[in-house]
């Protein structure tokens, strides 16, 4: 049971760095993104490749280094920010709407069946695997309390993401973003820089998918093509919808909702005879589901983002909300 | 072949975008509810007319709901479109695993006699790919039919350029919304039929994949124009069976989507749209 409690609160505090990250994009900056999950596994996969070395053929793949792992980590993030900068140099220059989303979405089908297909990038379909433990041995760590250790590494990232995320909220840059995604045209009037302001959010909220993924990739110790799928940026879509978008304390109560009572509770539900697997497929249906609703009747979320107040003309900016 | 079926599915789907302003990411789900009603019709009657017209109207039922269910209801509350295309990603998810509880996940085969292959002209046909044709040929020519010579399809052309316009001009708006989405359903859902029957074997996520394309397709041609998303269609189709003739067919949704980004930011409202806008074009 503690090793279970151990696994899901891990699993919980990396899918919160990574929804932090797509509320940067889709909850500040208002980009409904759909190749997130892109920069996730490119995050996890590059960790991989940095630190497990070369292994014998037919396993193939590209650099195979043996860097420590906070540097591997490192590195990934910044793989994810540089493909989120080209994909992001593409899609929002002219993209808005339903038009970035397909571009994006198109974007990581792309990568999808590159790191399924090309076998010499990621040794294709079959991934990588082998990096067991990282850092135990250079911190004397042993095999049993390593997860604890894990885990403890997994909530101090996740609580610096959370403090670094409540000072952006606040900051200027967020509520750039925020002008942005209520009104275009209104920010540009006032001399916001569009493209750059939403580059800069995209950029940063691919960093964050990065790091989640290094962190994901050290967790599960090896990645493949069935370790992940384009569409489970919706799963993250649906944790921040439901908790509060642009809300980063209603994202991170939404994870708790959505992975932690949907996703892991539904383990214990006995399994209906004759129908296996019926569990499984019950919980995209309640996260579907969840999504449709929460749109539809709570589009706020359960812990709405609070209204910023113009501290120069309070009254008509109060006025003006809705 | 491929361009065939494709051009029904995309069809269907720009009809759906143009009376709602809704790109459906459902959509794909109504060929594979297509294809489930006719596998089970099939067995149950052993008749592959029974079993096309089961997929077609099962199609057409589905996206009906849909329409009612989900789009409508967020179409009268004024909801941004964005945020209908997000609904539609979260019920595209609950409808697939729907039916992996009644169908199970795994492939199912769906494979009809084709009988001894024959030639024609350059190409080796079938019997099941001249079906194929020949039928998409004819549902084309239907809608075409419908859109440009109809009352109905003049009313649909009016809802799909200026919705309030078209209902202050003593068109029933929803009406028209509505029977659009089933009519689309009804080309969908036999869309559906004829890949399963041309693929051979499908699964609660085969819509999905071809969906992917189809959105390839459709926003090549120009998002809402139906004429226009058909010779989207079958370029993208034909590419694609040169891709998977010449390439690798591991590559075909990625192919697919380089030519869609391509298009996307070159002439981001389609390929062969103008400054004049109908659904005709």
């Amino acid at each position: 049971m503690t090793q279970y409690l151990v696994s899901v609160l891990t699993e919980g505090a990396i899918f919160g760095i990574m929804a932090l990250g797509l509320n940067v994009i889709w909850g500040w900056s208002g980009d409904f993104d759909l190749a997130y999950y892109g920069y996730v596994a490119l995050g996890a996969y590059m960790t991989l490749v940095l630190t497990i070395g070369r292994q014998p053929p037919p396993v193939q793949y590209i650099l195979g280094l043996e860097l420590p792992y906070p540097v591997a980590v490192l590195l990934a993030v910044a793989s994810a920010m540089a493909l989120a900068l080209v994909i992001g140099l593409i899609a929002l220059r002219h993209l808005r709407g339903i038009y970035f989303s397909i571009v994006t979405l198109g974007a990581v089908y792309v990568l999808y069946a590159m790191a399924g297909q090309f076998v010499p990038l990621f040794n294709g379909y079959q991934g990588l695997s082998g990096l067991i433990n990282p850092m135990a041995d250079a911190l004397g760590i042993d095999f049993n309390s390593y997860q604890y250790f894990f885990l403890g590494l997994a909530i101090a990232v996740f609580l610096l993401v959370y403090f670094f995320m409540s000072r952006v909220s606040s900051s200027r840059f967020g509520l750039a973003l925020r002008s942005l995604r209520e009104d275009e045209r209104a920010a540009a009037a006032f001399g916001r820089d569009i493209y750059r302001l939403k580059l800069k959010a995209y950029v940063l909220g691919a960093g964050l998918g990065g790091l989640g993924g290094a962190l994901f990739a050290a967790y599960l110790s090896a990645f493949n093509t069935s370790a992940w799928a384009p569409l489970e940026t919706v799963v993250l879509y649906a944790a921040i919808l439901v908790g509060g978008r642009g809300n980063i304390r209603g994202v991170v109560l939404g994870v708790l909702i959505v992975y932690v009572l949907i996703e892991e509770s539904t383990r214990f539900l006995p399994e209906i005879p004759g129908h296996p697997g019926i569990v499984l497929a019950l919980r995209p249906i309640v996260i579907g589901a969840a999504l449709v609703l929460f749109l539809r009747f709570r589009p706020q979320g359960l812990l709405p983002e609070r209204h910023y107040v113009d501290r120069v003309q309070p009254a008509a900016a109060e006025a003006n909300a809705p | 072949m491929t361009a065939a079926i494709l051009s029904l599915s995309a069809v269907a789907f720009t009809l759906e975008y143009a009376v709602t302003n809704v790109a459906n990411l459902s959509h794909g789900e109504i060929l594979t509810v297509g294809a489930y009603a006719a596998l089970v019709v099939h067995q149950r009657t052993g008749s592959a007319l029974a079993a096309a017209l089961a997929a077609a109207a099962a199609g057409g039922l589905l996206a009906l709901a849909m329409h009612a269910a989900v789009v409508d209801r967020f179409i009268r509350r004024g909801t941004p479109t964005l945020v209908i295309f997000i609904a539609t990603l979260g019920l595209s998810f609950v409808i697939q695993n729907l039916l992996v509880i009644r169908f199970g996940a795994a492939n199912v085969a769906y494979t009809i006699p084709s009988g001894a292959p024959f030639e024609l002209g350059p190409f080796l046909w079938t019997a099941v790919d001249l079906e194929i044709i020949v039928s998409a040929l004819a549902i084309t020519a239907v809608l075409y039919l419908i859109i440009s010579h109809t009352k109905f399809g003049k009313a649909l052309r009016a809802v799909s350029q200026n919705r309030e316009l078209a209902r202050v001009s003593g068109i029933n708006a929803d009406v028209v919304a509505s029977a659009t989405w089933f009519l689309a359903g009804l080309v969908a859902g036999y869309a559906g039929f004829i890949l399963a029957e041309s693929v051979g074997t499908f699964n609660p996520s085969f819509g999905f994949g071809f969906f992917l394309i189809t959105l390839t397709a459709a926003v090549a041609g120009g998002l809402g124009r139906a004429f226009s998303t058909m010779v989207g269609a079958i370029i993208v189709g034909i590419a694609l069976e040169f891709v998977g003739g010449y390439v690798s067919a591991g590559y075909n949704l990625a192919f697919a989507f380089a030519i869609l980004a391509v298009v996307i930011l070159v002439r981001p409202r389609g390929l062969f749209v103008n400054a004049r806008r109908s659904v005709f074009e």
